[in-house]
């Protein structure tokens, strides 16, 4: 072990005194109520590839951020001595608007990207919460995504290339810089996901979409989430020109006011041509009225997802899990999580199979998370704690068991980091 | 010489017929679709995983090499067993298991031909997208190993979009899923790093694919320019106008005239190149998409635009560039295709280094290529018989390469690195870069059992050094290299 004292000269001899955080700071980089013995910001990537040269020499477990706004993912850190902030590495490094494609820092908030792009009539298809803090890293190491995803994807389908130190120090790349790229193993695919265990994302770069020349949002509810995804479905095997569809269960719904006492919403965000969205935008209302359910135009799409996404937004909730399953289990699923505990706020993307469900309290936590497992795994799906109190959250894995082809992943942490200085712990089985 | 015991143990697992070992029957197993050849000791023909997976076993006792193999028309040698061994062809491993129209997705072996997948969901209103021209013949197994791409992945995405999960073969000759039905599963994505990893790693075993719902309106537009010039900078105005089509295609003159003898598209014979454009959506999508389209090609100077709406139309618009590649063989005996990829703003420039680099080597190029995503595949006419030919052939090849990747491009877009491009990889990647991807081959424990010679540099010949293959060779005679 490194006295703090060393370790603080060490750090500041290769990122300067303006890169390392002060004591009064470290509360700020705290993971899962761990708080590291000395943080920094380094401001190139030779930098970030230095204190893991050191930190690997020294056995020192290193954690990266971004903004911080996906820390609470992932298991309780093994072990924890340094913070590595990748704020300071926030610059369009290239965008070249005739090519869509851009290449950026790691440390660029998502906000700041898409204003970037915008001004070029181009966007970056990711829009998880929290844009005005997250950064580019730190979607990509949480694999996080927003609702935009039923059009565009996950962030594996349009990241083209990254730079990523690896836990020896070394900068290295993956991809490349052009939209169609085979040459090599996609280790992209590897980094996106893998919560900081593998390497150090300190540039990325992304196929961009144009933005769309018109947007508009309606909202539909429901009595019963299974009348809501068979809607969705229908919407989607027409392929009418649609963004993003989100269900909040009737919970949810009232919590935002998006819907009366008891139903559920269907948020519907248009996105295309003109007369392709007027004609979505009718053909809805049609089928609406088929299927008896109420319709109407909702004027401020944007700030709505964001309020979507943190109901109750000004405590974080309990227990928050992310739950994928096939597109027609999920109104068995969201059934199912309602009576399994307390009323959860569940948002839902239907034509993805992706779920979030959170519950502001709960009572014996432990032994709903278990049953929250076992209505997870009889549909097949897969249940990852997101947020979870730290009373109960060390004793857990919060990924579940180790998938079957965990042997593997063992192996590839082996490779990528045999010290485990990279977030120790973090992912599934503890890697 | 092979060894008797490798082949009574094959022949135990998969009976005696499925497994060929005799020089005639291995002989049609030394190529693919490329220039570069090498003979297996044995071919063997498994029906299920497990068989497969005791092959793999068979293979690591016996210490031979296994390459796996769909339909043989992969492009980059991936399907050569340089180092000789085992050959395991997937072509009875065809069936479709599964078909979730609900949840848009199909379970299938890896011998399935790509078209098979569209032609068994189409009655749902759904198809599979990634679509390689060769895709009436070749496998989903080699579309997973090359990660494949096709004219409809400038809008779609190639292979690795559409792939959900996998049953692999490990090197231990354990059957492991990665991934699954359903999306984010946790853990890392296996499923991404294996698809496009060219069989190195493991042999893929089952692979869970998925559906898209069919657009309700297509329209294709082909655009006749003077200039290659023109017409390149068509395809960046299109890309520049917000519009992504489902398809940009560019065809140049040597490329139209092949087509014009072979399928008479009606192209005219002075014209400098012609793209083709599809639009895909709802029908107010694609007639607003069709509409600006035609207006950017005329500004650049197009000088006859013709448009298709009905499906009869549309492929009649499709058919010289689907005949593209089997028309060249009218211009010369052989054509070496060559597959790289630059950013879409630096497609004249690089064109223009194109034409001129075959001129300087003296040989006739034809362009027929993905416009919109910049990836080029240049595809050189030459004679084979002519000596030296093959060799000048590859250097204008690494030519051509090289400036590709001075443009900020790559090697390879849809066709992989495989034994032809390995040497070009240390090009775009430094030695730690491809240490790294090397230690992916470690984790899987797979250093050279599973297709050596491919993907990473190496100064061995393909077949060159081998003992293994020199009785290879000593069996089937000298003349077979003839």
């Amino acid at each position: 072990m490194v006295k703090q004292a060393s370790l603080l000269s060490q750090l500041q001899a290769i990122v300067g005194a303006d890169g390392v955080r002060r004591d009064d700071e470290l509360s700020n980089f705290a993971v899962d109520g761990l708080t590291p013995q000395a943080a920094v910001a380094p401001s190139s990537y030779e930098q970030v590839a230095e204190v893991l040269r050191y930190a690997h020499t020294e056995g020192l477990a290193v954690i990266p951020r971004g903004g911080g706004t996906h820390m609470h993912i992932g298991n309780v850190p093994g072990r924890y001595d340094i913070g590595l902030s990748l704020l300071r590495l926030d610059q369009v490094v290239e965008h070249e608007p005739a090519d869509l494609t851009v290449t950026c820092q790691a440390g660029i908030t998502l906000d700041r990207l898409q204003r970037h792009l915008g001004q070029h009539g181009q966007l970056v298809p990711l829009d998880p919460a929290w844009g005005e803090e997250t950064t580019i890293g730190g979607i990509l190491a949480a694999n996080a995504s927003g609702p935009s995803r039923h059009a565009y994807g996950a962030p594996r389908d349009f990241t083209i290339g990254l730079k990523v130190v690896t836990a020896d120090g070394r900068i290295t790349k993956a991809g490349g810089r052009v939209v169609k790229n085979v040459a090599g193993y996609d280790l992209c695919k590897l980094y996106i996901g893998s919560l900081g265990t593998l390497g150090v994302i300190v540039e990325a770069g992304f196929k961009l979409a144009p933005t769309p020349k018109v947007e508009r949002t309606v909202i539909a509810t429901f009595d019963t989430p299974g009348q809501a995804c068979a809607f969705a479905a229908d919407l989607q095997h027409r392929r009418l020109s649609l963004r993003a569809v989100q269900l909040l269960n009737a919970t949810a719904a009232s919590a935002v006011g998006l819907a009366q006492q008891g139903l559920c919403a269907l948020v519907l965000d248009l996105a295309g041509t003109p007369q392709a969205v007027e004609r979505s935008r009718r053909e809805i209302g049609e089928l609406a009225q088929d299927a008896a359910a109420d319709l109407r135009d909702e004027e401020n799409a944007a700030m709505a997802w964001q309020s979507r996404m943190r109901p109750g937004s000004a405590e974080e909730p309990y227990l928050l899990c992310k739950a994928a399953t096939l597109p027609t289990h999920l109104p068995a699923l969201i059934e199912s999580l309602e009576t399994v505990a307390g009323p959860p706020h569940i948002l839902a993307l239907p034509t993805v199979g992706v779920l979030y469900a959170s519950w502001p309290r709960l009572e014996d936590a432990e032994a709903a998370i278990g049953r929250l497992r076992t209505a997870v795994t009889a549909l097949d799906g897969s249940l990852v704690l997101e947020r979870c109190p730290l009373d109960i959250k060390p004793r857990l894995d919060v990924f579940g068991d180790p998938p079957p082809s965990f042997d593997l992943m063992r192996r590839v942490k082996e490779q990528f980091d045999p010290k485990g200085v990279l977030s120790p712990g973090r992912q599934v089985g503890r890697l | 010489m092979p060894n008797p015991s490798l082949i009574r143990d094959l022949s135990r697992v998969v009976g005696r017929k499925l497994v060929l070992h005799e020089p005639e029957d291995l002989l049609v197993y030394e190529y693919d679709a490329t220039i570069e050849r090498g003979l297996p000791e044995a071919v063997v023909v498994p029906d299920s995983a497990d068989q497969v997976a005791e092959v793999v076993r068979i293979a690591r006792r016996h210490n031979a090499p296994v390459t796996a193999r769909g339909a043989g028309t992969g492009l980059s040698g991936g399907a050569i067993p340089c180092d000789g061994g085992i050959v395991i062809v997937t072509s009875r491993m065809n069936r479709i298991l599964e078909v979730d129209a609900d949840n848009r997705i199909a379970i299938v072996e890896p011998g399935v031909i790509n078209q098979d997948i569209t032609d068994a969901v189409s009655g749902h209103g759904l198809y599979y997208a990634p679509d390689p021209s060769s895709q009436k013949v070749c496998t989903i197994g080699g579309n997973v190993a090359e990660n494949a791409g096709g004219p409809h992945c400038l809008r779609y995405g190639t292979t690795t979009n559409h792939v959900l999960g996998l049953e692999i073969v490990t090197p231990d000759g354990d059957l492991v899923w990665l991934g699954g039905k359903t999306v984010d599963p946790p853990g890392y994505d296996l499923t991404g790093l294996v698809v496009g990893s060219e069989g190195t790693i493991c042999i893929v075993t089952k692979v869970i694919v998925r559906l898209m719902d069919c657009p309700q309106s297509t329209v294709t537009l082909l655009a006749i320019f003077d200039e290659v010039d023109q017409a390149s900078h068509a395809v960046s105005a299109i890309i520049g106008q917000g519009i992504i089509p489902a398809a940009l295609e560019m065809m140049d003159r040597n490329t139209m005239r092949a087509v014009e003898e072979a399928v008479q598209a009606g192209y005219p014979p002075d014209a400098g190149a012609v793209l083709l454009i599809e639009v895909d959506g709802l029908e107010e999508e694609t007639r607003e998409q069709a509409d600006s389209v035609r207006a950017v090609c005329e500004e650049l100077g197009s000088r006859e635009l013709r448009i298709g709406f009905s499906a009869e139309d549309r492929e009649r618009l499709w058919a010289g560039r689907k005949g593209a590649l089997g028309a060249l063989g009218r211009l010369a005996p052989s054509y070496y295709i060559l597959d790289g990829v630059v950013p879409r703003s630096k497609l004249p420039a690089v064109l223009r280094g194109v034409y001129e680099a075959c001129d300087t080597f003296g040989f006739q190029v034809a362009n027929v290529f993905h416009a919109g995503d910049g990836n080029l595949h240049p595809n050189i006419m030459f004679d084979e018989r002519v000596p030296g030919a093959t060799q000048r052939v590859l250097d204008l090849g690494e030519v051509i390469m090289r400036l590709c990747v001075e443009a900020g491009g790559t090697i390879t877009g849809e066709h992989g690195v495989g034994y032809e491009k390995r040497n070009y990889m240390s090009w775009i990647f430094s030695e730690d870069d491809l240490d790294v991807m090397a230690s992916i081959k470690l984790a899987f424990g797979a250093t050279d059992l599973f297709n050596p010679g491919k993907v990473f540099p190496s100064s061995k010949g393909c077949g060159e050094v081998s003992s293994r293959m020199k009785a290879a060779i000593a069996k089937v005679g000298p003349d077979a290299y003839v």
